[in-house]
């Protein structure tokens, strides 16, 4: 198996390429912005590096709301590594409303004590790295981390997001064009209906790492079933969902 | 690989998914916390679609241990030809690459998966540091059948069958004879009066005597029935007492379990038995002790039995036998006992059936031994099996004779059958029952008929007659049965053809491994997605033993007695042995605690269970039981040279 994420000539590259993209907006972010300038999309999928991350909120409105935990797995060469994670529960600034507890099972209390995004952010983008963030419904969470890098880092994440759930649409899509079946519109594209829908282990879900998890076999459940198992690069993967948009 | 954790709010849970599927998946689950922490840091997950070989016999290098998490993985080798046979299924918990990780070299079979197939995967250094801590892990995928996790597999067993509601609960198998028996004997001396006897017993208060000769040693026993006898006889106070004894003393050792004692008893219908201490007796035990000892008894059923005077009143009594059987199971005995108890509880009820129909019906015409067969014959009766027997008439030479006893047996088998049948022995199917005039021969017809299957032996009748193969004496003339057995050995002994038959019987049922969670589950039917443990479990095992001891001459008909047996005489490996001996009797087990949970909720006992319901350490016990049955066919198809698929 090959183990090499980032040549070192890409990371010369990476580093070249930083410097003469004028000065990034925060050091933090430097080699990410790097990175994601020259993206080569041709290699095997097994070469990048993939984040699955889930975010719990107070809510669904990105301008007000706020995170209250992150969760995050990393998956390298195409296999889920349950031992590289990240989770971290925040303490928003304002309340935490009854109706988001109740979700995801976050009392204030439980959020008293813990650090403030800006003390959980710099830790998440250092583990995130240049890995491509994966999540379902990653817009979302791509949006209320961006807003958050914005506010504390000075600058947003360039990382590009899968999104599993375009994903799930496409394989769905595809299913029902080989299978000249009668197309199911009311499937239900939520994590847990998915999970038991394609027969995935199951997590418990509503908990950021868990809901990471659960998302990351997901994930590789599609990729490798996409296509007839045809993805092979990430330019594969792209072109698999034309539909949709990388949310570079 | 840094693990980043802003700020973790359950530490040392992660990664707690992998650990869980190690802490519920042997041969991990018994590591200690430490090394599967380790182990769970190491893994990855991976997903393979259906239809994705991965590992290629003679040609892989495997790389980790494949562990199916969910999905399944079939095993196969390929011969030059290009044709592909099935080895094995490995479904939730099932482990792929594990011998070649551990004996070093490629990949022994080809792997693909059957369905889609999420895998947690042990990189090969990660999973050889544990090997090397932990030389059991490495001996689990390197031995065949592991009885270090049957004897977990049993202990499942008994804790499940230890969550049926039974109160009071017996000791039979925990407690030894040395505990529970009265010291020391009261002893009377060589010619000693009756009357003395009968002081003594009364002064010490105890049943029964021993009579010692002047060197001390201990000849027979005296009990308070003996004396009662002599009082209904008329017979002189004064004569000695050793006219009255019951010679030579059966005895028990203090160590053996009072289970063992309670067997002793019931064989011979002794109520006292000397306890002995390197032969010298020491004390006495009585069936009494036993009964004290615990509530509902085998020993109280079984005297219930002998003291009933009509064969109606047999009917209610045989319905206790599960409520014996329970409280044994729960104890933890294991299947080989409970059978021979099962056995003994029933054959006494079928003695007792023919004394009070002997009594009824006159005395024969001519002398009979009665025949049990399939699993009776084997000592192996669960909770209720059909009937298998036959019976066997002296020959003689005057027709008017033979006639009468024509019309006398035919009365009697047919009362006898029916009896057994309101008692809740259903008739056979097959009809091999005494009252079959084709099973209700005279001894030199036996012979004549045994003969013929052994020297023509036609498949269909073969398969037919394997059962009869099983035979055992039951009430009546033993030596008939005696002489029939010795009369047939050497037959089949020098008859191959024969002996390949009923191997040929063996093969009939493959083993069911496969894909779907690892095990073939039957189709359609009543018992669908269920498995069929008698056909495709204990029957194979049962037909291995037969062929191999009868090929030896052996006469024992248990199938555990057989395997013994066999293995004394070296033909089949030690080891082969052992493993299919384990595998019997977790197969008995599983079935007879199955049985058990049946017969709690009022339903029919049968022989199928539902894979699903199975703990994970059971399914994988079972599996390997089946995957001994495998080895056990391949062996009589090169000892036979059969070679039919």
């Amino acid at each position: 198996m090959v183990r090499n994420p980032l040549s070192i000539t890409e990371r010369i590259r990476g580093a070249v390429a930083g410097l003469i993209s004028g000065p990034p907006a925060a050091p933090l972010l430097a080699k990410n912005h790097a990175y994601f300038q020259q993206l080569d999309q041709s290699k095997p999928l097994e070469e990048y590096e993939f984040a699955v991350v889930d975010t719990e909120l107070t809510g669904l409105d990105a301008r007000n709301d706020e995170i209250v935990s992150i969760g995050g797995v990393r998956i390298r060469d195409m296999e889920l590594d349950p031992s590289d994670t990240f989770e971290a529960i925040v303490r928003p600034l304002g309340d935490m409303p009854k109706t988001a507890t109740l979700v995801h099972r976050i009392t204030p209390q439980q959020v008293k004590d813990r650090p403030g995004l800006e003390d959980v952010l710099p830790q998440f983008v250092e583990w995130l790295g240049t890995s491509f963030m994966v999540g379902h419904h990653v817009g979302l969470d791509m949006r209320f981390l961006n807003r958050a890098c914005r506010k504390v880092l000075g600058a947003e994440l360039k990382n590009p997001g899968v999104d599993t759930m375009r994903l799930a649409q496409v394989y769905e899509a595809e299913l029902w064009e080989s299978y000249y079946d009668r197309y199911t519109l009311n499937i239900s594209y939520n994590l847990t209906d998915l999970t038991e829908r394609y027969g995935l282990p199951a997590f418990g879900s509503h908990d950021a790492l868990q809901d990471a998890f659960q998302t990351a076999y997901l994930f590789l459940f599609l990729v490798r079933k996409l296509k007839q198992g045809g993805i092979h690069t990430l330019h594969d993967l792209y072109l698999a969902g034309r539909s949709w948009r990388w949310y570079l | 690989m840094t693990m980043h954790n802003g700020d973790r709010s359950d530490p040392g849970s992660q990664p707690a998914m992998v650990l869980s599927f190690f802490k519920r998946t042997l041969p991990f689950s018994g590591l200690e916390a430490r090394s599967l922490e380790t182990l769970a840091s190491q893994a990855r997950i991976d997903f393979l679609p259906a239809g994705t070989r991965f590992l290629t016999q003679g040609e892989s290098e495997v790389e980790a241990l494949h562990l199916v998490q969910k999905g399944g993985v079939r095993l196969y080798t390929r011969d030059e030809t290009g044709r592909e046979t099935l080895v094995d299924f490995r479904g939730e918990g099932g482990a792929v690459g594990g011998m070649a990780l551990v004996q070093g070299g490629r990949a022994r079979l080809s792997a693909e998966t059957v369905e889609d197939t999420f895998f947690i995967k042990v990189p090969k250094a990660a999973f050889l540091a544990v090997v090397e801590k932990h030389p059991q892990v490495g001996r689990f995928y390197a031995r065949a059948f592991a009885e270090e996790y049957t004897a977990l597999a049993f202990e499942e067993l008994k804790e499940r069958s230890g969550t049926l509601p039974e109160p009071g609960a017996l000791y039979l198998m925990g407690s030894r004879v040395g505990e529970i028996m009265h010291g020391p004997s009261v002893d009377i001396p060589m010619g000693a009066s009756i009357q003395k006897a009968a002081q003594l017993m009364e002064e010490n208060r105890v049943g029964s005597l021993l009579v010692v000769d002047p060197s001390g040693e201990h000849l027979g026993i005296v009990t308070d029935k003996d004396l009662r006898k002599t009082i209904a006889v008329g017979m002189a106070p004064e004569a000695p007492v050793e006219i009255i004894m019951s010679s030579p003393l059966s005895t028990v050792d203090e160590r053996a379990v009072c289970f063992d004692a309670l067997m002793a008893m019931m064989r011979q219908e002794l109520h006292h038995l000397p306890v002995t201490r390197a032969g010298k007796v020491v004390g006495m035990i009585t069936a009494h002790d036993i009964v004290v000892m615990q509530g509902k008894s085998p020993m109280a059923l079984f005297r219930e039995i002998t003291a009933q005077r009509d064969v109606e009143g047999l009917y209610d009594l045989s319905h206790r036998t599960p409520q014996v059987i329970r409280a044994l199971v729960q104890e933890g005995a294991k299947a080989g006992h409970i059978t021979r108890m099962i056995t003994v509880i029933n054959d006494c009820l079928l003695g007792q059936v023919v004394k009070l129909l002997l009594k009824q019906l006159g005395p024969p015409p001519v002398e009979f031994c009665w025949l049990l067969m399939g699993s009776e014959g084997r000592r192996e009766q669960t909770f209720k099996t059909d009937q298998d027997n036959a019976i066997i008439l002296r020959d003689v030479e005057d027709p008017l004779i033979a006639r009468a006893a024509g019309v006398y047996y035919e009365a009697f088998t047919e009362r006898v059958i029916a009896h057994l049948v309101k008692a809740g022995f259903p008739p056979c199917p097959g009809g091999i029952m005494a009252s079959n005039p084709k099973w209700r021969l005279s001894l030199a017809k036996w012979k004549q008929t045994f003969e013929r299957w052994i020297l023509k032996p036609d498949p269909e009748e073969v398969m037919h007659a394997a059962i009869f193969f099983d035979f055992r004496a039951g009430p009546g003339q033993a030596a008939f049965a005696e002489e029939l057995k010795s009369y047939i050995m050497p037959l089949i002994q020098r008859q191959e053809v024969f002996q390949r038959h009923l191997a040929a019987n063996c093969l009939q049922n493959k083993p069911p491994l496969s894909f779907f969670r690892g095990f073939i589950v039957e189709k359609d039917g009543q018992h669908k997605n269920q498995l069929d443990l008698k056909s495709r479990g204990i029957a194979p095992i049962a037909d291995f033993a037969r062929v191999i001891a009868l090929r030896l001459g052996i006469t024992e008909t248990s199938t555990l007695g057989r395997l013994e047996a066999i293995s004394d005489d070296g033909i089949v490996s030690r080891d082969l042995i052992a493993e299919v001996h384990e595998a019997y009797e977790f197969l008995m087990q599983l079935r007879l605690v199955h049985q058990l949970a049946q017969w709690e909720r009022g339903e029919d006992p049968h022989n199928h269970v539902a894979p699903d319901s199975l703990t994970d350490l059971e399914k994988r016990t079972l599996k390997e039981a089946f995957q001994v049955i495998g080895r056990i066919q391949s062996f009589l198809k090169d000892l036979y040279k059969l070679n039919i698929a």
